[in-house]
């Protein structure tokens, strides 16, 4: 059954639904369906490592498909989803500094870069072997992609969802470049759910609704003189 | 065994956190874990024959050596200080209802959570584990900065978490590297500090060079190096004043604590002529951004921020200079620069809660007839801000003029550059204390203003802390030079 080329094909299928995944999450500006393009990408991600597992018998990556499956198809989108909920905001228009069609472009620009440096960075073992070499490559670029979400956003939520993205980047890297052991995966994860845990509940502060704002305001003693000036 | 008594302790004090009343129970349950802390600490300096590093059974995840012992005594012994002043300021904080009463046990655990993980980080043996409790001082540190709820402080909450994190992630990028670097020249992957410098000789340079600078992004970042910098003036100007004085005297530690170690591992192979210049040059464009930044600035706090990053620069072309000398004084900076800032942030914590004018933390302060008002306070600003520019006796003076030496003979140019950046920070630190602490009322007119009494709590760690920079400046105990100098051996510089 461990036919290579079978194999090969998936995994170059699944790499090209991780890259539109990815345009997906730079270029929307709905913020529901943004969730869920995330845990669709964060599934990919889950079958790519399956795949690596079937194909190499590692049991670490079998334990990094279940993790990710768990938190990050499962857990973290729901909790986000949920919160998106009780903020009542679906859209996020606010672009700095990039469009959408120009952070693209970037993404593609990027992507290119990161192939010809990688190529002359990694050691041959990596380079040889096309897939891991595309993988590795992919892995860079979602980072770098995931951090022009991080920075090109203004809404909290989405800067959360760009850091994730991010995430999923160094994961994929990692199953490619090098044999990760289980442990670092796990301690990236903890970070993750920490990290999501703070800020949402400091989006809540900042993007809640205006009555509870001006509450805020007022409590420190910001809003009468706001009242003064205006 | 000793590291299951930090964590320990650290349970119960945030236990009686949770179950006590009122501020001051809450105050001395940190105070008291803060102490134990510090004289735990104490203790591994002086029965605990170093490096230990087959801790809780050998496993390889933690280890105690010189440096890390060095940044521990250095955190322990700052946050005792900070805790004593917190007592007083904090106080203070719910008085004016700045700080709700159901945010303070919050603050409290928060408080001391960050102290346990800080000296986690410093004796985490495995780069990974060292990363995630680097991210959990941010984490918990941006909650700390958050903890006021207006608005301008999660905001800058959330900018902390996103440029600290996001950077922290390429750090991460360049852990994987560096395990595959060791994976190819070693056969089994490894991220521990201590197999990284026993076989550091070995490995292929080009790999590590990309994996330093990878690594390098990270740390920079959380040690507000310039082109990530961005967070540290708001994070520090809008943090309350105990937690500033943590952020910048323990908390950039952290990041310039990795940088030091990597480059120690990058130090004995070939990479280190690329890496070098690279280190040069971010130090030296952190000081000329922090000094430009300084000049004009009117708001204390946002100004001692400033001079946190030209001091981090100012670390970082230490260490790019690379001889035993200069690590030397480089490490002996980390604590000058702790215990002068902190001091610095004590005293402008006072003189915050004297004038008022709290959270918009951009507009300039409103500070008139200080010495009528606040005479300690603004001594401890004017004594340590004499301290920071690196006056002598200070402290800060011995370890900047042995660097500024040690890299004379390494670039005269470098040398010239620098010297011109910090006199323009000297200049506008001066400048503004002297516009600031001159602006009196005539004696007639009537102020509108309540004298803040300040608490001995808040005044007795500034005094401590400014004699304490005086005292070391002028001698340095001889176990100290050698302490140090054991942690440039280990370092094999």
């Amino acid at each position: 059954m461990t036919d290579a080329a079978f194999f090969d094909g998936i995994v170059k299928v699944l790499f090209v639904c991780v890259i539109v995944t990815s345009a997906y999450i730079i270029t929307t500006k709905n913020l529901i369906s943004l969730v869920r393009v995330y845990s669709l990408q964060s599934l990919v991600l889950f079958a790519i490592a399956l795949a690596l597992w079937w194909y190499t018998n590692e049991p670490v990556l079998l334990a990094i498909a279940i993790l990710t499956l768990v938190f990050k198809v499962l857990l973290i989108p729901y909790f986000i989803a949920s919160i998106q909920e009780r903020i009542r905001i679906k859209r996020d228009i606010d672009f700095h500094f990039l469009s959408p069609t120009s952070s693209l472009l970037i993404s593609l620009g990027l992507m290119i870069a990161i192939y010809i440096t990688l190529s002359r960075i990694l050691p041959g073992s990596v380079y040889n072997d096309t897939l891991f070499f595309f993988g590795a490559v992919i892995g860079i670029s979602l980072v770098l992609m995931g951090m022009m979400v991080t920075f090109s956003r203004k809404r909290a939520i989405t800067k959360v969802l760009g850091y994730l993205s991010m995430e999923n980047g160094v994961l994929l890297f990692g199953i490619f470049a090098t044999e990760l052991p289980f442990i670092i995966e796990f301690l990236i994860v903890i970070d993750l759910v920490i990290l999501i845990l703070l800020t949402t509940i400091l989006t809540v502060g900042i993007d809640s609704t205006l009555e509870e704002y001006h509450n805020r305001l007022h409590r420190f003693y910001l809003w009468e003189e706001m009242e003064e000036s205006s | 065994m000793i590291l299951a008594a930090f964590l320990i302790c650290t349970a119960v004090a945030s236990f009686l956190v949770a179950f006590s009343r009122t501020h001051g129970q809450m105050n001395a349950a940190a105070m008291g874990l803060a102490a134990v802390f510090l004289s735990l600490a104490v203790y591994i300096l002086i029965f605990v024959p170093l490096p230990v590093n087959t801790f809780l059974v050998g496993n390889g995840f933690f280890f105690i050596d010189h440096l890390g012992l060095f940044e521990v005594m250095v955190a322990t012994f700052l946050f005792f200080l900070a805790t004593i002043y917190a007592k007083g300021y904090v106080g203070n904080l719910l008085e004016s209802r700045e700080l709700e009463e159901g945010s303070l046990k919050l603050f409290y655990i928060a408080w001391c959570l960050l102290e346990l993980v800080i000296v986690l980080a410093f004796f985490a043996d495995n780069l990974a584990l060292f990363w995630i409790f680097a991210e959990m001082t941010t984490i918990i540190s941006a909650m700390l900065v958050a903890i006021l709820s207006a608005k301008e402080n999660i905001d800058a909450a959330l900018k902390y978490i996103f440029v600290a994190s996001v950077a922290m992630i390429f750090a991460f990028v360049g852990f994987i590297f560096l395990f595959e670097i060791t994976r190819s020249s070693l056969g089994t992957g490894s991220l521990n500090w201590t197999v990284l410098m026993a076989h550091a000789s070995e490995f292929p340079p080009v790999m590590l060079t990309a994996s330093f600078m990878l690594i390098f992004i990270g740390f920079a970042a959380k040690s507000g190096i310039f082109p990530f910098h961005t967070w540290l003036p708001e994070a520090h100007a809008k943090a309350p004043s105990a937690v500033s004085a943590v952020l910048s005297g323990v908390l950039l530690n952290v990041g310039i604590y990795g940088i030091l170690r990597v480059f120690a591992i990058v130090h004995q192979t070939s990479a280190a002529a690329v890496i070098i210049p690279v280190l040069l040059v971010f130090g030296i464009f952190s000081m000329g951004i922090a000094a430009i930044s300084m000049l004009p600035e009117r708001n204390l706090k946002k100004l001692i921020a400033f001079s946190s990053i030209e001091n981090m620069g100012f670390l970082l072309v230490g260490i790019s200079v690379a001889t035993p000398v200069a690590i030397f004084w480089v490490l002996y900076q980390v604590m000058a620069h702790a215990f002068t800032k902190a001091s610095l942030f004590f005293s402008a914590g006072i003189l915050h809660r004297q004038y008022r004018s709290d959270l918009s933390s951009d507009a300039p302060d409103n500070i008139h007839d200080v010495f009528r008002y606040q005479p300690l306070a603004a001594w401890g600003v004017i004594l340590g801000g004499i301290a920071i520019i690196g006056m002598p006796p200070f402290m800060i003076f011995f370890s900047k003029f042995f660097i500024l030496l040690e890299l004379g003979s390494l670039s005269v140019f470098a040398l010239a550059i620098i010297l011109v950046l910090l006199f323009v920070a000297s200049a506008a630190l001066g400048y503004f204390v002297i516009r600031t602490f001159s602006q009196t009322t005539p004696d007639g007119e009537h102020v509108d203003l309540v004298p803040y009494r300040t608490p001995a709590s808040m005044k007795a760690p500034i005094i401590f802390l400014v004699v304490i920079i005086l005292v070391l400046g002028l001698m340095f105990p001889a176990g100290g030079d050698a302490f140090i100098a054991q942690i440039i051996t280990e370092l094999k510089f």
